[in-house]
């Protein structure tokens, strides 16, 4: 009669760590799919065409301040419709290859700006573990720093339940212009950044 | 050494424990003039303390005069000099029913900014109020007064007359009675405005954090619940039955739409299709066919505006922007929506195509809200040939194109003329264009303007600034571009109140927002522009215009508007934001703060105006 409990704890256990290995395959999966997805948007998002978006008049006012003005940057912030267009339409394409809702955002670093770094393209899932929302830049991450630097993907879980995977995307002259993110949660919030 | 009786002593310590009752008092306050929590009128509205008196009559009787269809609104001041319970209570026996009164205690707000307490959300009490000052939950520890706001509607179907009735006060063994007279006069205020005024928001994670309560007691099908789309109409109501009109944007600046603001969709391309209306309809056909407002007082109407879902990732994926599968996708959907709103009967609703995106925010290569860059206008221009190839020439339904303008406004109006019907402007940039709003009613289309609502340490009255421009200026209607949003603390630690015209009843016990004494103060100034413009039968409208701008702050309609800068002949993308400021520098200086008192003249104006109609 002993035997019962013991079979049941151990049925039990063996249970509960299926169910753990099960919960922990899920954002497995999801970083390989995303590491996946970005190292293919590395070789197809089109670096030159990247590099052409940001209008030169949104970078001189990138930084820009007036007491009087508070929106001044951001009211110069101007982007080449047919340059952003081109690489958006990619980005989507690139989500398409994840099972489940994720975006690709491009991130480039601001020419004379070390350090900094803005988020040039998002998409509708609305999702970026690095973007606070309203910001035209930001301090660069330093693992955003080093992709830039090697070209080495780098996979960031930082935040409880998101995984970005960033990538290099490069221009024709082999140069690391910019990075993607691939990104998505766990439990993904449909409420979350409409506004 | 002689004792003293003990009936005596008795006596004595009676005596000194009622000292503080027996100063027990109960005073009453024009609409305008808030108390504190110590009994001094607030200092933005101490300009107008000669009004304190003007309630009161002979033998200090409160004196009321109304029209029907409306509200008159006063307020209630208890004041006990020490810690004591209290009850309170108002009423205006009518054996119709038709006067009805409303009473709210007033929450007073700590404000960080001045470090001082103002009053402005309004709790809804039922009958008689008992508590104890200072107020438990308000925790002021050296309160000495509780304010109160005091609503007597009057039916459009009232007898005209005069009523009387009471407050009254109990404190201790002490009661203070305040006789009421209200006169009943015989205009009828009319139910439609003549200047609409929306209350906007965004999206409706604001909900779940402002109900947390609700919430969490189910976190994983809130947004899906009966309990959720209950509070979404009582918002609507709450703003109607102030004469208002409530907008929430249900999609993201990079186009994520929250599923309760759009129906389901489905497939890519030419397959693309709307699989379910579950969650829109529970949401909006209560709206569009007026049954969220059947136990309103103004009774059961459709909503007037509501925003579509409709941006450039929906129903189109961005994704095929510029190409025949986006032109597929957004016709057939925007089809099947027209469709679906028709065979529903939604036909009084104005359904609108709005872009708020800003490029900015980095989801989209071109401005929706707010255009300042003249290229981006191709993207109106095409939305506007898609939506005309989506919709039959005959549908009922009424879609009609948004544009929000500031930079390039004039530009705007001339390049989309019969695309945008419907637009929505800065305050400050519209004012240099004072042919403007003229031009566009004349050819149909809708013209509003935007801004936001004052601080609670404006003046009380600062809030009849936006409805009364609007009505000088001609427009259709004002935009508080945000109403919905407190703050994290403003019960303890307010911001002021510059996003927010209600508050969430929560803390009250109440599954429902609660409004506050702004939103009451605009809802009596919308009833007197509607009263003053129903007697441009009898004078013309420039001439109730010059006089309400003269009692208001004894200036001319003239002075709202400010002369065309040389500015406004570059192109908009040359603009400089501090020059705009310059530019509109005539009005700021023309325009006298006219205190709390601006609004109360305006209404006795309004009164005159009918004794003479009459």
């Amino acid at each position: 009669m002993k035997i019962l409990p013991l079979i049941a704890s151990l049925t039990f256990a063996i249970l509960a760590t299926a169910n753990l290995s099960l919960k922990e395959e899920g954002p497995a999966e999801m970083q390989l799919e995303l590491d996946s997805l970005a190292r293919v948007g590395s070789v197809m998002v089109d670096g030159d065409v990247c590099q052409k978006i940001v209008t030169e008049r949104a970078k001189q006012f990138l930084f820009a301040s007036d007491p009087r003005d508070e929106f001044l940057a951001g009211d110069n912030y101007d982007v080449d419709d047919a340059a952003f267009n081109s690489v958006k339409k990619t980005l989507i394409r690139l989500s398409h290859l994840a099972p489940f809702p994720a975006d690709v955002n491009l991130w480039m670093p601001i020419e004379g700006h070390r350090g900094k770094i803005h988020l040039v393209i998002r998409n509708k899932n609305e999702m970026s573990q690095f973007w606070n929302w309203g910001e035209l830049y930001g301090d660069m991450a330093p693992q955003m720093e080093s992709v830039l630097k090697t070209g080495q993907r780098i996979t960031v879980t930082s935040k409880p339940g998101w995984i970005s995977v960033l990538a290099p995307v490069y221009n024709s002259l082999g140069d690391v212009v910019g990075l993607i993110e691939a990104v998505s949660r766990v439990n993904v919030d449909a409420h979350e950044n409409v506004k | 050494m002689n004792r003293l009786p003990a009936p005596f002593l008795f006596l004595v310590l009676m005596v000194i424990s009622c000292q503080g009752l027996l100063a027990a008092d109960l005073d009453a306050l024009p609409e305008f003039l808030r108390s504190d929590p110590f009994g001094a009128i607030v200092a933005p509205d101490r300009g107008a303390a000669n009004l304190s008196s003007s309630l009161y009559g002979t033998q200090h009787r409160i004196m009321l005069t109304g029209c029907r269809g409306g509200y008159v609104s006063f307020q209630l001041v208890v004041k006990l000099p020490s810690p004591s319970d209290y009850t309170v209570d108002v009423a205006i026996p009518d054996r119709t029913n038709k006067v009805q009164i409303d009473l709210f205690r007033e929450w007073f707000h700590f404000t960080d900014s001045d470090r001082r307490y103002y009053p402005d959300a309004l709790i809804p009490v039922h009958g008689t109020y008992s508590s104890h000052l200072p107020e438990p939950d308000n925790r002021i520890r050296q309160q000495t007064a509780q304010a109160f706001w005091v609503d007597v509607y009057i039916a459009p179907d009232t007898r005209p007359g005069i009523l009387s009735g009471r407050a009254q006060l109990k404190a201790g063994a002490k009661i203070t009675i305040l006789p009421i007279q209200l006169t009943v006069l015989a205009s009828i205020i009319p139910g439609e405005d003549v200047v609409t005024i929306d209350h906007n928001s965004y999206g409706s994670s604001w909900l779940a954090q402002q109900f947390a309560t609700s919430y969490q007691h189910n976190p994983d099908h809130w947004f899906e619940s009966e309990q959720f789309f209950r509070l979404i109409h009582a918002y609507h109501r709450l703003f109607y039955e102030h004469r208002g009109i409530f907008h929430q944007l249900g999609y993201g600046h990079s186009g994520k739409v929250a599923p309760e603001f759009a129906p389901l969709l489905e497939g890519s391309g030419r397959a693309k299709h709307i699989t379910s209306w579950s969650l829109y309809d529970r949401h909006y056909g209560p709206l569009f066919d007026g049954m969220a407002f059947s136990a309103s007082r103004r009774g059961s109407r459709p909503i007037p505006f509501v925003y579509l879902p409709i941006n450039p990732e929906w129903p189109a994926s961005y994704e095929f922007w510029g190409e025949a599968g986006y032109e597929a996708e957004f016709v057939n959907v925007v089809s099947q929506i027209e469709r679906h709103f028709r065979e529903k009967g939604w036909t009084h609703t104005n359904f609108e195509v709005f872009f708020n995106h800003k490029k900015r925010y980095k989801g989209f290569p071109w401005d929706g809200d707010e255009v300042r860059f003249p290229e981006d206008l191709k993207y109106f221009l095409e939305y506007g040939r898609l939506l005309k190839k989506a919709l039959p020439a005959d549908t009922p339904v009424r879609f009609v194109f948004r544009a929000d303008v500031s930079w390039d406004m004039e530009q705007q109006f001339k390049m989309l003329e019969g695309v945008v019907q419907l637009w929505c402007a800065s305050g400050g940039i519209l004012s240099f264009y004072k042919d403007a709003p003229k031009m566009l009613r004349k050819r149909g289309d809708v013209i509003w303007y935007y801004g936001g609502p004052p601080r609670v340490t404006d003046s009380s009255a600062a809030i009849t600034e936006l409805p009364l421009r609007a009505w000088l200026w001609g427009v259709n209607g004002f935009v508080h571009w945000l109403t919905v949003s407190p703050g994290e603390d403003p019960w303890f630690h307010f911001n002021g109140g510059q996003t927010a015209l209600v508050y969430s009843g929560e803390r009250f016990g109440l599954n429902e927002p609660i409004p506050s004494i702004r939103l009451k103060i605009q809802r009596d100034c919308l009833q007197d522009l509607v009263l003053l413009d129903s007697f441009k039968g009898d004078k013309s409208l420039d001439s109730l215009r010059a006089g309400a701008a003269r009692k208001y702050n004894d200036s001319t309609p003239d002075d709202w508007w400010n002369p065309r800068p040389a500015l406004a002949d570059l192109p908009s993308d040359r603009w400089l934001g501090s020059a705009i400021d310059d530019a509109t520098k005539h009005t700021r200086q023309a325009l006298r703060d006219p205190g709390a008192s601006g609004w109360y003249n305006v209404h006795q104006y309004a009164l005159s105006l009918q004794a003479e109609a009459k």
